[in-house]
């Protein structure tokens, strides 16, 4: 490996990490304060992207600008979803949660694919092909635009979660469902905002995605186990733990992608299965 | 009076079920075969993720690892009759089941489930690139046996051979054990119980079970493949017929893979394209309310005497498991 090709690693391991600590952050959010590993996340994204892509097609709108429109979209959604199903269900057994969004999540694809067929797309723009150059490695503007998205909704979440009144009301529904509506928390409210809020997470990530990558209705089911093994990695509890793990898993994807391409995902599983051995409260998590 | 109803009512069941072949076409026996394939799994996955409450999503390698040391087993240098072959892909399953059972099994909830997805995922790609054995995704051929009335009786025998070993594991010492670690592992572990072993007796039997029905699919279908016999879809199939049924009784793998196929079969043949949809609408809708499987339905009535399932206990369902 040169490290001319090294320098490009590196440099996409960065810019994926941007991205995936979206995607994982919605993901653990929703499993943090709620308890569900929400399959139907990749739904979401796709969703997202889906979004983003009718508004350039249809509208010429940039996709940048889209953003907010899908996480509007896909926040009205997971709080329809929330109400009218999760919720339904959540104190049922682990498993029940765990079935019911992956039930979803193979509606709302094989939805998608009806209507708008499996054709794979990707967004097009004036500045798609452009990028500067860093040394010998190269940074295509829209990865760079995405990942400064990224980061900036990483940050207003964090900001949000730990200094607005319905962010603390999340979190203290998180750390004790009683305890919390005793305060006087509507803590039905609370679990729908944060299952919007998770939603909305992967609607910004799937526009972002779209202007990256060709997309098709099955390209969220990826996302989701990515993000299941970065909140893995990280441990739950704290935006920063997320980021990291999201940096952290970026870095093991990428490497293990150039070295052994056709072992990617085994590799990649026996690290998390080896680390989940070892030290099951994650890297950065606290011992239980 | 009423046990002598159930044993006529088991009498007369059975007796269907041996004279199926003589009765439909041999399409149809297919299908009857893939549900006794499907049940067969699900009763697997009942001893771990039904009575040991273990979320295990990886026993689709346990599938695999029975469909191909079977398959190897009976081709080349060995030629292996079947059935040795298929008690030695049983065998072989539950032995790596003990062995990554051992660290995963210390994992809780989420955590277990992703692991051992993680390790079938891994499988996959061992069995996709290890070409000196697996011949990589060509997939091996196994020799042709086009009698599906064979195929049936087998996996039927086994059916059977596991409602006698649930029955008989769910009174059993290991059973109750299973049971206690599914509602508090340390109270369990404080009367007594070597949770480590009891976890991985359960796992190891789900694996056996697994290994058996992927051995003789495996045959049935001769050709044997990564891409087919690792596929999620068969854990997802057997743990959707379990919970539809009932996790943890003895009768709901069996009465979930029924259901389950019919309505499978319904469904590809009246929406081919919105097939995932329908099947993800089925899904949503029993989770909601039926969280605990068919056999509350069908059980209750012993339970509380006379009184018999009533609608709106499916509302009561979800008034229960709801957050206001």
């Amino acid at each position: 490996m040169s490290s001319g090709e090294l320098g490009q690693i590196v440099v996409n391991a960065v810019l994926l990490s941007g991205i995936l600590a979206l995607v994982a952050l919605g993901f653990s959010l929703v499993w943090g304060i709620m308890n569900i590993v929400n399959l139907a996340h990749g739904a979401f994204i796709v969703l997202g992207a889906y979004v983003t892509f009718f508004l350039h097609e249809l509208l010429h709108i940039d996709p940048f600008l889209s953003i907010p429109v899908s996480m509007l979209v896909l926040f009205t959604l997971g709080w329809i979803l929330q109400r009218g199903l999760v919720n339904q269900v959540i104190r049922a057994p682990l498993l029940a949660t765990f079935l019911l969004t992956f039930g979803l999540e193979l509606l709302i694809v094989n939805l998608i694919n009806f209507f708008f067929k499996a054709d794979l797309r990707s967004v097009t723009t004036g500045y798609s092909g452009a990028g500067l150059t860093l040394g010998p490695a190269r940074i295509p503007y829209a990865r760079l635009g995405a990942l400064a998205v990224s980061m900036v909704l990483v940050a207003a979440l964090a900001w949000f979660l730990k200094s607005t009144r319905t962010g603390r009301a999340i979190r203290a529904t998180g750390m004790d469902i009683d305890a919390a509506r005793l305060t006087g928390v509507k803590v039905a409210a609370v679990y729908a905002s944060t299952f919007a809020i998770g939603a909305a997470m992967a609607g910004a990530a799937g526009s972002l995605l779209s202007m990256i990558v060709p997309f098709d209705p099955n390209l969220g089911g990826t996302y989701t186990q990515r993000a299941f093994a970065i909140c893995v990695l990280g441990g739950l509890g704290n935006v920063a733990n997320v980021v990291l793990g999201a940096a952290v898993y970026a870095f093991v994807d990428v490497f293990v992608g150039a070295s052994w391409p056709s072992l990617s995902r085994a590799v990649t599983f026996a690290i998390l299965v080896i680390l989940l051995i070892f030290r099951p409260q994650g890297i950065a998590g606290k011992p239980a | 009076m009423r046990k002598g109803v159930a044993v006529l009512g088991s009498l007369l069941a059975l007796g269907l079920c041996l004279a199926l072949p003589k009765l439909v076409s041999s399409y149809r026996l297919l299908t009857y075969t893939r549900f006794l394939l499907l049940a067969l799994t699900a009763q697997g996955w009942n001893f771990i993720g039904g009575y040991t409450g273990y979320a295990a999503f990886g026993n689709v390698a346990y599938f695999g690892i029975g469909a191909y040391t079977t398959g190897l087993l009976m081709l080349g240098r060995w030629h292996v009759p079947f059935f040795p072959a298929l008690a030695a892909g049983a065998l072989v399953s539950g032995a790596v089941a003990i062995l990554l059972g051992l660290p995963i099994l210390r994992l809780k909830g989420h955590y277990f489930a992703i692991a051992t997805l993680g390790v079938a995922e891994a499988l996959a790609q061992v069995a996709d690139n290890w070409d000196s054995v697996t011949e990589g995704s060509t997939g091996i051929d196994l020799p042709i046996r086009s009698d599906g009335e064979f195929f049936y009786y087998t996996a039927l025998g086994f059916v059977i051979l596991g409602v006698l070993c649930t029955a008989w594991f769910s009174r059993s010492k290991l059973g109750y054990g299973c049971v206690a670690i599914r509602e508090d592992q340390d109270a369990a572990r404080m009367l007594g119980i070597d949770t480590t072993l009891y976890k991985g007796l359960a796992y190891a039997l789900s694996a056996v079970f697994a290994a058996v029905a992927g051995g003789i699919t495996a045959y049935q279908n001769v050709h044997v493949t990564p891409g087919d016999f690792f596929q999620i879809d068969y854990t997802l199939e057997m743990i959707i017929a379990t919970i539809i049924g009932g996790a943890g009784t003895v009768a709901g793998p069996v009465l979930g893979a029924a259901i389950y196929q019919l309505l499978s079969t319904y469904v590809w043949g009246r929406f081919l394209e919105l097939h995932p949809t329908v099947l993800g609408l089925i899904i949503v809708l029993f989770i909601v309310f039926l969280p605990r499987g068919l056999m509350t339905v069908v059980g209750r009535r012993r339970a509380t005497g006379e009184r018999r399932f009533r609608a709106s206990d499916l509302l009561a369902n979800v008034r229960a498991h709801r957050v206001t």
